[in-house]
């Protein structure tokens, strides 16, 4: 939509430099109920929770209740936000990649993934792309590049797959202890290129 | 053992991205995460690394949305604080562990064995324990230990507490009640800052239904102060009970 905005993003965040402050600041303010806060909050989260909800979930509709139920929850649980131990953006996408996650592991969903299993590398190639698809997503990219084709699948696979790691091996074709070593590996790489402190 | 932890660590990354579905091992994993700080650390650069990606999905979404998320938010209640984020992870839906049997006869061995000495306390923990797992899980603990105190205002105050786990679970008897509009505050009291860790809700037989409070650490003292009604975000009034935990 508002491609402008995006672009003014800064490296690795999507978000403009010196926003993550901002935010940690503005969750501080929703915790004591100040609706204001939140609204402001919204504007700047709601696209990267209901993306990668919808990167998770897929189908738009459920994909649309649950970043409302994730967005609900940090209105509601925002005074159990703790800055120590990491920031608000953080915070917030971590709610929405469980809340996904739960999502797709529900019962139904499970049942109708069985039949989908065909269609998962697919969703491997969909992500890839979404990612290359804009500007500001160069370094997250350019960082998942940079890894093993057997670690960057399998980093994709679970965490926009929503796959567990035993999932993922199966689906690879790997040992369980490879996969988790891929994942871990493959993240601390990718920690290492964004920069996460 | 050490190839356990070190298998056990290799998961840091698995865990972070939400891939350890089975609820027992990440169970097992969560507990090593309390006692292993390198591993908590890592999975915090690992959980903020992940955020990453999911910011790098980023779209818009449906317009209509905000003005429902917006009003949802004007009619619904926030939830209290608590003194440890973990207990958020706890608290994930649909994702509770049920209390196995084998912790069940675990802490029922260390309440019984609890009795001998705190004998006084044990229906309350007995009660404790069918109440939540978490509770179960404190007083299950290797290092768990039980606190008597008598309060300035009279009655007594009954701690047990964990320190690997950063969990203790409070009670008490006796305590007088207070006029309406009135509350019992609990408060975990650090040497950085007092936190609080629950409101004392009246039980049966003149006792207060025990509170877990998580995120104590070595050095906390346990406080009771008389709040208004809903508690406060710090004491206002001169505690009736400072207790300290012997380390």
């Amino acid at each position: 939509m508002d491609q402008r905005d995006m672009r003014s993003a800064g490296p690795g965040t999507g978000l403009p430099e010196g926003r993550d402050q901002d935010l940690d600041g503005l969750l501080i303010l929703v915790a004591r109920g100040d609706e204001n806060a939140f609204a402001s909050l919204y504007d700047q989260l709601a696209g990267p929770v209901y993306g990668l909800v919808r990167r998770v979930v897929r189908d738009p509709a459920q994909s649309e209740e649950v970043a409302q139920e994730v967005l609900l929850e940090v209105w509601r649980a925002a005074s159990r936000f703790d800055a120590s131990r990491g920031s608000a953006v953080t915070w917030v996408m971590t709610i929405a990649h469980r809340r996904a996650v739960d999502r797709v592991r529900s019962a139904v969903a499970a049942a109708e993934r069985e039949q989908k299993t065909s269609q998962l590398l697919a969703a491997h190639d969909e992500v890839a792309e979404a990612v290359e698809a804009s500007l500001e997503r160069e370094r997250v990219r350019r960082c998942l590049d940079g890894l093993t084709e057997l670690q960057r699948e399998s980093v994709t696979l679970a965490y926009y797959g929503g796959y567990s790691y035993r999932e993922v091996a199966g689906l690879l074709g790997a040992a369980l202890g490879t996969i988790k070593t891929r994942i871990r590996d493959g993240l601390i790489r990718l920690r290492d290129c964004m920069g996460v402190t | 053992m050490r190839l356990l932890r070190h298998d056990l660590h290799i998961l840091t990354g698995a865990y972070a991205v939400d891939a350890i579905h089975d609820e027992t091992e990440r169970d097992r994993f969560e507990r090593h995460l309390h006692r292993c700080k390198p591993c908590d650390s890592e999975v915090r650069g690992l959980t903020g690394t992940a955020a990453r990606l999911g910011l790098a999905a980023s779209r818009p979404p449906p317009p209509r949305m905000r003005g429902r998320v917006l009003a949802a938010v004007a009619r619904t209640r926030q939830m209290p604080p608590v003194t440890d984020h973990r207990s958020l992870r706890a608290a994930r839906p649909g994702r509770i562990p049920r209390l196995t049997w084998a912790v069940a006869a675990v802490s029922l061995a260390v309440i019984l064995l609890l009795a001998v000495t705190v004998v006084r306390i044990q229906h309350q923990l007995d009660q404790a324990r069918s109440r939540d797992r978490a509770v179960a899980a404190v007083l299950a603990a290797p290092d768990a230990r039980a606190v008597t105190k008598v309060t300035s205002v009279g009655g007594t105050a009954t701690v047990v507490f964990s320190l690997a786990r950063h969990s203790m679970i409070f009670t008490s008897a006796g305590l007088p009640p207070l006029r309406s509009g009135r509350v019992y505050e609990l408060w975990l009291m650090g040497p950085p800052r007092v936190r609080p860790a629950g409101l004392l809700a009246a039980g049966p037989a003149g006792r207060t239904v025990p509170v877990l409070a998580e995120g104590l650490v070595r050095g906390d003292q346990v406080g009771v102060t008389v709040e208004p009604a809903g508690g406060t975000r710090q004491p206002t009034t001169t505690p009736v009970l400072v207790m300290t935990l012997p380390s």
